[in-house]
């Protein structure tokens, strides 16, 4: 018992902690949620219990259903993008090429560098006369006019996905890194002994040799992915015509810019509750491996 | 305030110690000093006048000496109502235009009538009284040193090339055919891409509620109807419509430059021959374009001439126990000596009818006298003091951002109209708003 005891101590801070920060904000949301709390608390109009309205205005006039929409498209772009991205980049710094350290630090580079500085950056390259509008009007020998990439209600959201895939593919290569140093080295000594080719090595040995590496990556991508909202506060603003408004935007204007904190404490808890179920979905989906059982 | 510049208050600790050194010195047995809170983020010459003027004020009057303190810009209003709600305001403040009639209708700040002279409200210009006036009972409770000017920038050569009429001032103002007319011609003239800049790379926000609602005040509508407080009708009525649809009329002629051109399409480009901004772009404005650079004055676009005005006000907290003081330390602020030095040093519209002939901008026949023109003609037109004003400048920002991007203007105004409507009944009216 005296293990136990050491055990619980040990993880006591860290109970603590996220009692805290994550679990009483939550229970505190889930009571906002029911009342019209505002965020400047005034003494003309006390906070009243106003059970489910904050829920009901919510799915009233379809913002909500739109964010939903548009955050899930961007993750069902961003996920496989971004995997892709990492798992090829990973490949790479696995070889046996020189300087593969200083590689490694390159790529990392962009998750280190802020959101909003990325965000910065890459406004300007899809400015009028960014980079993206002379690559193509380079490629095009001038026939296609500057596009406005940020304003196009089409180009918009691809954009932003670009961005976002760049900004973050680093922490997913890290992790598809390790997973290839888990792959035991005589699968693939078999393989080559069986004359496989480099492209049935990548689908019949490193894929299967990948599978909890591509749950994990699978399942935080689109977690990050629901939580965006950096690049399109600064960029996009939920514009062109909402298709690039996301949950979390609509959170923090409900709360902070209109001040109505019970309404986004509603729409909070919902986003919580979709977040946990899509998670939960994926993970009924996909069966882990368990190296022990 | 339109400004864009948000530094940290770095200085505001020395600041504070300095007042605090001169207190020390100069009074020996006074009461508390009249404690004043500005905010952080002016420029560098802005933030040493006004410390110079409380410097001043201290050594002429050692019996209420004040001390100054400055706080955050990006944080300053939740301070405020930090501070309001643990009772510890300080004497005088200061706090941005809309805001206030949040801060009066929660009982935080009080009226100036009576603590403020005559004859400093007689001398303020007309916009800033339209400004501080809580309509619940129509006094005033704040009042700027200086106001924001809203027309249009232009260049003289363009516009004499391109054959279009130059408005000699507010009187012979464009009208909206003839406005429309001169961008049609002046998007032919060669080197020009867009024939107007209404900066929209600033983004969805403040400034399209100040830059956009004049124009559809200027048909007759507004944001809200300032007598029943409500947003139905006013917003989205028939007069609003018109006005966006002209608005947008231009975005979809081509006229406008997107977002993606960036600041500089006037004065660094060149490629637009009008600007739609404020006071605030002199600088770089005059700096790139010297003697070719004109001032138009805001076009009559629906009939009522009107422009966007309105900036950061002084006002005096309800807990105050030296309110008098306060009240003698605004009219000291508001005097003709010191409004003249701060907007000659910050660039804004002089507050104070006396003070115009000594800021070189804006005496008679100086480049901005313009601005002080429209505003004494009573063409200012303060955004609504009403306690939902966050609420509905964030929704007028977002149906002007939905119309750019060739949303119906109808419904975008519709939006508008039902989110400004229901947050003042989730909040009961706000009384006595609506009841008057």
């Amino acid at each position: 018992m005296n293990n136990n005891r050491t055990a619980w101590t040990m993880l006591l801070p860290a109970i603590g902690m996220v009692t805290l920060f994550i679990v009483v904000p939550f229970l505190m949301s889930v009571y906002f949620s029911f009342t019209d709390q505002r965020l400047l608390v005034n003494p003309n109009v006390p906070t009243e219990f106003i059970g489910g309205r904050n829920y009901l205005r919510l799915f009233e006039d379809g913002a909500f259903q739109n964010a939903f929409f548009r955050t899930a498209t961007f993750a069902i772009l961003v996920v496989p993008l971004q995997s892709a991205m990492g798992l090829a980049a990973a490949m790479l710094i696995n070889s046996k090429l020189p300087m593969r350290n200083a590689f490694r630090t390159i790529y990392f580079l962009p998750t280190v560098i802020s959101m909003v500085v990325v965000a910065v950056i890459w406004s300007s390259l899809y400015q009028t006369e960014g980079f993206f509008n002379s690559a193509v009007g380079a490629l095009s020998f001038g026939t296609v006019p500057p596009i406005d990439w940020l304003n196009n209600e089409y180009l918009a959201m691809p954009s932003l996905v670009l961005l976002s895939c760049w900004q973050g593919f680093p922490f997913q290569m890290i992790i598809y890194l390790a997973g290839l140093q888990g792959i035991n080295k005589e699968t693939y000594e078999a393989a080559q002994c069986e004359g496989a080719t480099r492209w049935q090595e990548f689908v019949h040995v490193t894929m299967p040799g990948l599978r909890n590496t591509h749950i994990l990556v699978g399942m935080t991508t689109t977690i990050f992915a629901m939580k965006l909202f950096t690049q399109v506060q600064l960029l996009t603003q939920g514009g062109p015509r909402d298709v690039t408004d996301t949950m979390v935007r609509l959170i923090y204007m409900t709360g902070f810019k209109r001040g109505e904190v019970g309404k986004g404490a509603a729409a909070s808890v919902i986003f919580f509750i979709l977040v946990l179920v899509i998670s939960y979905i994926q993970r009924k989906l996909v069966k882990e491996d368990r190296a022990i059982s | 305030m339109m400004k864009m510049t948000r530094r940290a208050a770095l200085v505001g600790a020395s600041v504070l110690a300095t007042a605090s050194m001169t207190t020390l010195t100069t009074t020996a047995f006074a009461a508390d000093p009249i404690k004043v809170w500005t905010h952080g983020g002016k420029a560098d010459g802005e933030r040493g006048q006004l410390k110079t003027m409380i410097e001043a004020w201290n050594a002429a009057n050692p019996a209420m000496p004040a001390v100054l303190e400055e706080q955050p810009e990006g944080a300053y209003n939740d301070q405020v109502q930090a501070a309001a709600a643990s009772g510890s305001l300080p004497d005088l403040l200061d706090f941005d235009g809309p805001n206030y009639a949040n801060y009066a209708w929660s009982g935080f700040i009080q009226p100036l009538d009576g603590l403020v002279s005559k004859e400093a409200l007689a001398d303020m210009i007309p916009s800033l009284i339209a400004q501080g006036t809580y309509a619940p009972d129509g006094k005033i409770y704040g009042l700027g040193m200086g106001d924001s000017g809203l027309a249009l920038w232009s260049r003289k050569s363009l516009l004499e090339k391109a054959g279009v009429r130059i408005p000699k001032g507010v009187d012979d103002a464009w009208t909206m055919a003839e406005f429309e007319d001169a961008l049609a011609k002046l998007q032919k003239v060669e080197g020009i891409t867009h024939a107007l800049d209404v900066k929209l790379n600033y983004g969805q926000g403040e400034w399209y509620t100040y830059g956009f609602s004049p124009i559809v005040q200027s048909f007759g509508g507004d944001l809200i109807d300032r007598t029943t407080w409500k947003a139905e009708g006013a917003i989205n009525g028939k007069a609003a419509v018109e006005a966006m649809t002209h608005f947008q009329s231009w975005i979809t002629a081509g006229y406008v430059v997107p977002k993606a051109d960036g600041d500089d399409s006037f004065y660094g480009k060149k490629t637009s021959a009008i600007s739609f901004v404020g006071h605030w772009m002199w600088g770089a404005h005059s700096k790139a374009l010297g003697d070719d650079l004109i001032l138009v004055p805001m076009p009559n676009w629906g009939g009522k001439h009107v422009t966007g005005n309105g900036g950061w006000c002084w006002g005096i907290s309800k807990t105050s126990t030296q309110a008098e003081n306060a009240g003698k330390l605004l009219n000291f602020l508001l005097s003709t000596k010191n409004v003249a030095t701060l907007m000659n040093s910050a660039g804004g519209v002089p507050g104070v009818k006396s003070a115009a002939a000594e800021v070189a901008l804006y005496k008679e026949g100086g480049p901005l006298n313009l601005y002080l023109a429209q505003l004494n003609a009573g063409m200012g037109y303060p955004r609504p003091a009403h306690p939902a004003y966050p609420t509905i400048t964030a929704s007028f920002a977002k149906a002007v951002a939905d119309i750019v991007d060739g949303k119906p203007v109808q419904d975008s105004l519709n939006v508008a109209a039902k989110a400004i409507d229901q947050n003042i009944s989730d909040n009961k009216g706000y009384p006595p708003f609506g009841k008057m």
